[in-house]
């Protein structure tokens, strides 16, 4: 409530693209709060890296701030858009790769389609348009997984479903790319090129929010926030 | 027309709209609360007996509000869906036998009562029939223009919310959709073996096909079977014509298992 009240003054007129105020979220049935009187903000075109050890409310930070979880208290706003009031219309403008990600076997949708899905989210009605299906393409090439598009994803290894992930945050062309843990089933050779690729899309103007618990070597991060039991512990400026 | 081939052709798009919502419904793990949809129509359906209305109108109303309120309950106590819907199954069950003891006339007579609990073929009216395709074309409709936006649901609902799709509308679209579709399927089956009806061909469609979509359609054609079949047999040997249908899905499931263990 205090930090609400602190930053009152300063929520509006501000051109950051993600703005958090004195923001706490509990879970349902939980007293303590998995993240507490979270306030930054950040620039358009940043790239920053969320860490810290299991359990500082890394996740529950980046679904916060897309409104997929409920803050209790504060107030955060994402592309100037309040949340969770106009999540909807910010989270159009955005992608996120989830940290839970593996597939069950039996999944029946090919990588493809779960890469299209990306670009439906944008149409009016999910209707895909015939240049969507030269951008999913596109992507799966990119993330050198063309040949992978017509399997079901639930056949594929761990790494390469990430990769199908990834690929369909890509096809959106996001302002703001959301990702949770996008190393972790990636080998050596695919994380440096996830690596670069995201340094690549930061040159590009790309706002870039990475949650990574032990991160490969990041040379173009702008800052780094480092969250212990929910709160930010340290900001480290690159 | 005559009766039996009225029957025959209600049971078979009750059939294929029950399969095809199972298979649905299967993939987007709301199973408890359909469940709890489908006994809130029997309910609907008994409380109908018990005021003298249309069962069809209490039976659909009490489904669709069953399908509106659980959602909005578990936002504002925190209580799991699933736990709420279950305790409405319950609630629902009890009010069932109320209302069927405090119907008029002989209590469990068992033309009024077997019409809920087990179906009917004399539930089978023009004006049931003509319902049931308009629910049929409506559904297809709905399907079909949607259906990107499902598909993206159905595979992982909580990212399509993440990428700005409004997955609520979608998934209360879709609730209710299949409350209407089980009140008039249980007018057919009954309330007892409706959600067999919607299980069954999904269960047996899942070691058929390997694609959603093939596995929606497959689940609407073993589900028309098990209606067409059902009935023919309820005719023949002057069975019950719910049970019947139910046998036939659960006869067709063994046979499917059979295939896969062989192939």
């Amino acid at each position: 409530m205090g930090a609400q009240n602190r930053y009152k003054g300063n929520f509006q007129g501000t051109d950051s693209i993600i703005e958090l105020y004195g923001v706490s979220t509990v879970y349902a049935g939980e007293k303590r709060p998995a993240i507490k009187d979270i306030t930054f903000s950040i620039e358009k075109g940043e790239y920053v890296l969320i860490s810290g050890p299991n359990g500082a409310g890394k996740t529950t930070l980046l679904e916060t701030i897309l409104g997929l979880l409920k803050p209790r208290s504060g107030k955060i706003k994402l592309l100037g858009y309040e949340i969770p009031r106009r999540a909807l219309e910010a989270r159009k403008l955005c992608s996120y790769v989830p940290q839970d990600f593996i597939r069950s076997p039996d999944e029946v949708f090919k990588a493809k389609e779960v890469v299209a899905m990306g670009i439906a989210s944008n149409r009016p009605l999910g209707k895909l348009r015939r240049d969507d299906w030269r951008r999913v393409e596109e992507a799966l090439e990119l993330l050198g997984i063309s040949d992978l598009a017509e399997r079901p994803i639930g056949k594929l290894s761990g790494g390469q479903q990430q990769k199908v992930f990834i690929a369909r945050a890509l096809v959106r062309d996001p302002r703001v790319l959301f990702l949770d843990e996008p190393f972790s089933a990636l080998d050596s050779k695919s994380r440096i090129f996830l690596s670069d690729l995201l340094e690549e899309l930061h040159e590009e103007d790309k706002t870039i929010l990475l949650v990574a618990h032990a991160p490969p070597e990041l040379k173009s991060i702008d800052r780094e926030i480092y969250m212990v039991e929910g709160r930010i512990e340290k900001v480290i400026v690159h | 027309m005559s009766l039996i081939i009225y029957a025959i052709l209600a049971s078979a798009i009750s059939g294929s709209l029950c399969g095809v919502s199972g298979t649905l419904i299967s993939r987007l793990r709301i199973s408890t609360l359909v469940f709890a949809i489908a006994h809130g129509a029997l309910c609907g359906a008994a409380l109908g007996l018990a005021i003298g209305a249309d069962t069809l109108i209490t039976a659909i109303s009490i489904a669709i509000l069953t399908a509106m309120i659980i959602g909005p309950i578990s936002d504002a106590t925190g209580i799991p869906s699933s736990t709420i819907a279950m305790v409405l199954f319950s609630i629902y069950n009890a009010l069932t036998f109320i209302f069927i003891l405090l119907s008029p006339g002989p209590a469990l007579a068992a033309e009024k009562v077997g019409g809920i609990l087990w179906g009917s073929v004399l539930a089978v009216t023009n004006r049931f029939l003509t319902l049931l395709i308009a629910t049929l074309f409506l559904y297809v409709l709905i399907l079909r223009i949607l259906w990107r936006r499902f598909q993206s649901i159905l595979f992982d609902r909580e990212l399509a919310e993440s990428e700005g799709v409004n997955t609520k509308l979608y998934v209360y679209l879709l609730i209710i959709l299949v409350g209407v579709i089980i009140t008039l399927s249980l007018k057919i089956v009954g309330g007892f073996l409706v959600f067999s009806l919607l299980y069954i061909p999904a269960a047996c469609s899942m070691r058929i096909s390997d694609h959603l979509t093939g596995r929606i359609t497959s689940s609407a054609i073993i589900g028309s079977l098990s209606g067409i079949s059902g009935v023919l047999v309820s005719f023949y040997l002057n069975l019950p014509i719910g049970a019947c249908i139910v046998i036939a899905a659960s006869i067709i499931f063994v046979i499917s298992i059979l295939i896969a263990y062989i192939k």
